[in-house]
């Protein structure tokens, strides 16, 4: 292969690159969202600066994705750290499990989503809207949500507000000798949104403590409720918030 | 954070033959093609990785040369395990994905298999044990030590290219237990998102089975695109 069409391949490997060329849209996204109540002393360790907490609520939440541009059919769990930059409310997004490669690689190497290899499952079973994951053969989250027990409303004003929040992620990428190539926080801002449906419930949340999927190091100390939604939306590339390297 | 010891690492490769135009476009310039037009076909079992855990491996290496030098281009890898594939794209740019490799004696025969999406997509046999290789395990830790090398590509956050290298790295402290050489054959099938069937069997060499104990350090680059071409 030329050098000059080396420079234009979006991803690795050369024969068959990993992710396309984004923005990526995603079609009926389905989130389980359980706010909770947590530590705010681990909340401050688990954030890096200069993020700044805010409260002492935290959220995990499962996503079914069954139509993601360049990436498939895959499901997602996430722990979401709502927090200020600069005084602007954004969350960060401390860990991220998924069980298909693209979303994996190209989450890590464009964003710096902390996505790690994880079997999440979020499905209605009987009456209970029901999340999962398993890390390295053991179950460490469930989460539960009534379902669809509000009446189906038209107005999402509040949900948008949600979505559209900035994500922050951290992104760290080595380079070749071992010393940090790429430190930095990204904001990313979806675009495009669009909610078909939004429910609130009631909701438990367990978390089994895993060393290499550490969702219960914020342990719940009170569950606030569920929020189940189902989207359209497009996440589009970041922009660098602040660079850990520069002098 | 590295270097990364294995032990009881065990490789089946089975060299074969491909058409050299393919070959030409499988590989990044400035790297040139072994002229013989012969590929490497792995699969690697590796019980035990400081960091990784216990994982399989599958994949395609082809033989180059960088400025006149012997060089090993790794074109395409497959595993089932998370931690080495995250750490191998963004560290040495090893151009892995998620699949579910196999590398099993299988009675008589040691039987590579290769699953990507739910689909076979490769399938390698290769008699057990058939003949200690020329040269034994001092032979062959001396080849293991040839310089090896991948295409890091990693993007910026506005998708334009920040990494984009070839980097080169050498195993180290290699302990060989065994090496056989033995008849094998290769079944390739085509499949769009692992396309080792890119590079089609012309005609198969032969298989080479081996144990090792190695260290995988951190590399250097080779040449950087963004700034060399």
């Amino acid at each position: 292969m030329k050098k000059s069409d080396v420079k234009a391949l979006p991803s690795m490997p050369l024969q068959s690159p990993t992710y396309p060329r984004g923005p990526y849209r995603f079609f009926n996204r389905q989130y389980l969202v359980i706010s909770y109540k947590t530590d705010p002393a681990l909340i401050r360790e688990a954030l890096p600066e200069p993020l700044e907490p805010a409260g002492d609520t935290v959220a995990v939440q499962w996503l079914d994705l069954p139509d993601g541009e360049g990436f498939g059919a895959y499901s997602a769990a996430a722990q979401i750290i709502p927090c200020t930059f600069k005084g602007e409310p954004c969350n960060f997004v401390s860990q991220m499990y998924v069980d298909n490669t693209p979303p994996l690689a190209g989450g890590r190497e464009i964003w710096g989503y902390p996505m790690k290899y994880g079997k999440a499952v979020l499905a209605v079973n009987a009456d209970t809207l029901t999340g999962t994951l398993h890390y390295a053969t053991q179950s460490v989250a469930t989460g539960t949500m009534v379902y669809k027990h509000d009446a189906f409303r038209t107005d999402h004003s509040k949900e948008l507000e949600l979505l559209s929040r900035t994500q922050v992620t951290l992104k760290l990428i080595p380079d070749i000798d071992g010393t940090p190539a790429i430190a930095q926080l990204v904001a990313i801002k979806f675009s495009d949104i669009k909610v078909h449906g939004a429910w609130t419930g009631r909701a438990r949340l367990e978390l089994i403590p895993s060393v290499n999927c550490p969702l219960a190091d914020l342990p719940v100390r009170e569950v606030i409720g569920g929020l189940q939604m189902v989207t359209d939306m497009t996440l589009p590339y970041g922009k660098v918030i602040h660079d850990y390297l520069a002098k | 954070m590295g270097p990364y010891r294995f032990i009881n690492r065990e490789f089946m490769i089975v060299t074969y033959e491909t058409d050299r135009d393919l070959l030409r476009q499988a590989v990044p310039e400035p790297l040139e093609p072994n002229p013989e037009g012969q590929v490497l076909y792995e699969w690697i079992r590796m019980p035990d990785s400081s960091g990784f855990g216990d994982y399989t491996e599958s994949g395609i290496v082809i033989p180059c040369f960088y400025k006149g030098e012997p060089i090993n281009f790794t074109a395409q890898m497959y595993l089932d395990d998370e931690p080495p594939i995250s750490a191998g794209r963004e560290i040495w740019g090893f151009p892995k994905k998620y699949a579910l490799p196999k590398l099993e004696v299988c009675s008589d025969t040691l039987t590579g298999t290769l699953h990507y999406a739910g689909q076979m997509v490769a399938m390698g046999t290769m008699a057990y044990k058939h003949q200690v290789a020329p040269g034994g395990v001092e032979a062959q830790a001396k080849g293991m030590t040839r310089t090896s090398c991948n295409l890091k590509i990693i993007p910026d956050v506005d998708g334009s290219p920040k990494i984009c290298q070839l980097v080169a790295y050498n195993l180290t402290d290699i302990t060989v237990k065994g090496v056989w050489l033995s008849p094998a054959r290769l079944h390739l099938i085509p499949h769009v998102n692992a396309p080792a069937a890119d590079l089609p069997i012309k005609k198969i060499i032969g298989g080479k089975h081996f144990i090792s104990d190695l260290t995988l350090p951190h590399g250097r680059v080779l040449f950087d695109y963004l700034k060399d071409a």
